[in-house]
């Protein structure tokens, strides 16, 4: 039996209607889930000036990640920390993303690696990679996985997330994109991929919050966010960075604009492929640092 | 990956100037439907919906300053041209083709049958005045101009806002300019053309399915899901407190959202399907 559509009406019927795409995200819990019972996401942010890279200096981006990894697991040392993340004899694979325009950045690649080198992987047994990790030989023998993108705005997918970061690991990403990318939490159920990803980092330095033009960027619709949404659980990161995203839109347009093409992809992370939690009400949001302006 | 050069791209290739001021062009890069996403990532849907043939990608630089992208696509019909510009509006009238729109540092233009983008990787005046000379010489050397879709003679006059008006052919590019419901209850598809317009605070979607058949059960299967409360002929106040209709005959299916009043709404209709009798329908292909 087909499920009945979701309407433009069933949105008219929400007087206090959201966005639209928020609006398809799970409902708020009828009682408030006990804090033990929640995922945890870590918001670290910086007001340190960015490089020309787009990231603030590697030493910043490093105590970011440090203090946000801390916090989520617990520690107080990071190695300690990191220990809990990955064995000595881990094959580690920090999947990363190269657009042009808005990077991982090198800096986050390499605060990762420095971590995992400390947990006692040596450094030929880590690979970094974006498009090429079907065919790069750690990501071969990859026993675990970081996951590092930034968030932005997407023609398709409505946002580019953490869960869309593994496309890459399918032979035709193109096959993925139907229903404007629903399904893309099922790819995490590829052997490639699966029951691997020790951690997920969220890059959001300079985030983009609205797409123009095949290239889907402009440098008007950027801005210095200076964060990372750090968390075990991609589906519950990637529901924090959407509603910075959200929350930037509201900011700048001056209205509920809904993203263009609903991020439904991550709702049904949660509801149709049960990878991870983007409910609100069970996500635990631990914010670090800098606070201006923090929209969430 | 580019693939190497097929004659049709070589064409298009001759329309892009070699340099820009004193920006010189590196190698193109040439793209299909299938290797798009290799250039564009998953934007590349949006090309493919509109049944992209070809992109031919020229990349102008010039030492310390910001870089200009031409992404010149050959869409297969001035049609689909047309349609692909109609997706992203915004932006000034720039006089440039047989329709433009430049913002920020982007122009896009359509003629006969290829869209064009020229892009500042950074806005400033120097870099506005090249992209406005590239698209000027671009839509110059285009020797022909085609016809916008036939579906657009459908769209009653009065009242339309001719600078909101879009053409596609898929549920998720209807979703991107107007949301009407997650599953696609409209029957759209590549096979489809469809129009959405701006009257005011009200829309008109009208679609040309591939025959009678198709249209009456895209209108069932519309009407079934979004206004199961209504009769027929089928109109429903919506609970915003406007009004919402639906209508088909012969290929064409026709919705009016967000009317102020149920004889707005129908009037629209009864504007549509007399214009769909005046003249023997070709959609626009």
């Amino acid at each position: 039996m087909t499920r009945k559509p979701i309407t433009r009406r069933d949105f008219l019927k929400v007087a206090s209607a959201a966005p639209l795409a928020g609006a398809l995200l799970p409902r708020l819990s009828a009682a408030p889930a006990a804090a033990a019972d929640k995922v945890r996401v870590v918001l670290v942010r910086d007001p340190s000036p960015l490089g020309t890279g787009g990231a603030p200096p590697a030493e910043v981006v490093q105590r970011m990640l440090d203090d946000a990894v801390k916090a989520l697991l617990g520690e107080t040392d990071v190695v300690k920390a990191w220990k809990s993340l990955i064995r000595p004899d881990d094959v580690v694979g920090i999947k990363t993303n190269v657009w042009r325009y808005i990077p991982t950045t090198a800096e986050v690649e390499q605060a990762i690696k420095r971590r995992v080198m400390d947990a006692g992987v040596a450094e030929s047994d880590i690979g970094i990679d974006d498009r090429g990790v079907l065919r790069h030989p750690v990501f071969q023998k990859a026993t675990a996985l970081v996951n590092a993108r930034p968030m932005r705005t997407h023609h398709w997918s409505g946002v580019g997330s953490l869960i869309k970061n593994y496309i890459m690991f399918t032979p035709q990403p193109s096959a993925w994109h139907g229903d404007t990318c629903a399904d893309l939490a099922a790819i995490w159920d590829l052997p490639a991929v699966k029951g691997k990803t020790r951690l997920n980092v969220l890059v959001m330095f300079t985030p983009l919050f609205h797409s123009v033009g095949p290239h889907n960027y402009a440098k008007d619709y950027v801005w210095e966010y200076k964060g990372l949404v750090v968390s075990r659980d991609p589906v519950a990161a990637d529901a924090i960075g959407l509603r910075i995203i959200e929350a930037k839109r509201k900011e700048h347009f001056g209205d509920d604009r809904p993203l263009p093409m609903t991020p439904h992809h991550i709702a049904l992370a949660e509801t149709r492929h049960h990878l991870g939690v983007a409910d609100p009400a069970r996500i635990e949001l631990v914010k670090l640092g800098w606070a201006e302006g923090i929209l969430v | 990956m580019s693939r190497p050069e097929a004659p049709d791209v070589r064409t298009l290739a001759s329309y892009i100037p070699v340099t820009a001021g004193p920006w010189l062009s590196e190698a193109d890069q040439v793209f299909d439907a299938e290797t798009v996403f290799d250039y564009i990532d998953g934007a590349g849907e949006v090309y493919r919906s509109y049944n992209m043939r070809s992109l031919v990608a020229r990349r102008f630089h010039k030492d310390g300053r910001p870089d200009i992208v031409v992404d010149a696509f050959d869409m297969g019909s001035s049609a689909d041209a047309f349609g692909v510009f109609t997706h992203d509006l915004d932006g000034e009238d720039a006089a440039i083709g047989q329709g433009s729109a430049y913002k920020a540092g982007l122009l896009s233009f359509w003629k006969d049958r290829y869209f064009l983008s020229v892009y500042a990787e950074e806005e400033t005046a120097e870099t506005k005045a090249l992209v406005l000379d590239l698209g000027r010489r671009i839509a110059a050397a285009v020797p022909g101009s085609g016809p916008k879709p036939g579906l657009l003679a459908l769209l009653p006059a009065d009242g339309l806002e001719a600078g909101r008006v879009r053409f596609f052919h898929t549920q998720a590019v209807l979703n991107y300019h107007f949301f009407v419901a997650d599953t696609n209850v409209l029957q759209l598809d590549q096979t489809t053309d469809a129009v959405l317009a701006g009257y005011g605070g009200s829309r008109l979607l009208v679609a040309a399915y591939g025959g009678p058949e198709a249209a009456a059960r895209a209108r069932a299967s519309f009407a079934g899901a979004y206004m199961p409360e209504a009769g027929d002929p089928a109109a429903v106040r919506t609970e915003n407190g406007k009004w919402t209709a639906v209508r088909s005959a012969a290929e064409i299916v026709a919705v009016v959202f967000d009317a102020l009043s149920e004889r707005e709404a129908r009037d629209r209709l009864d504007a549509v399907f007399a214009l769909l009798e005046k003249r023997a329908l070709r959609p626009g292909r």
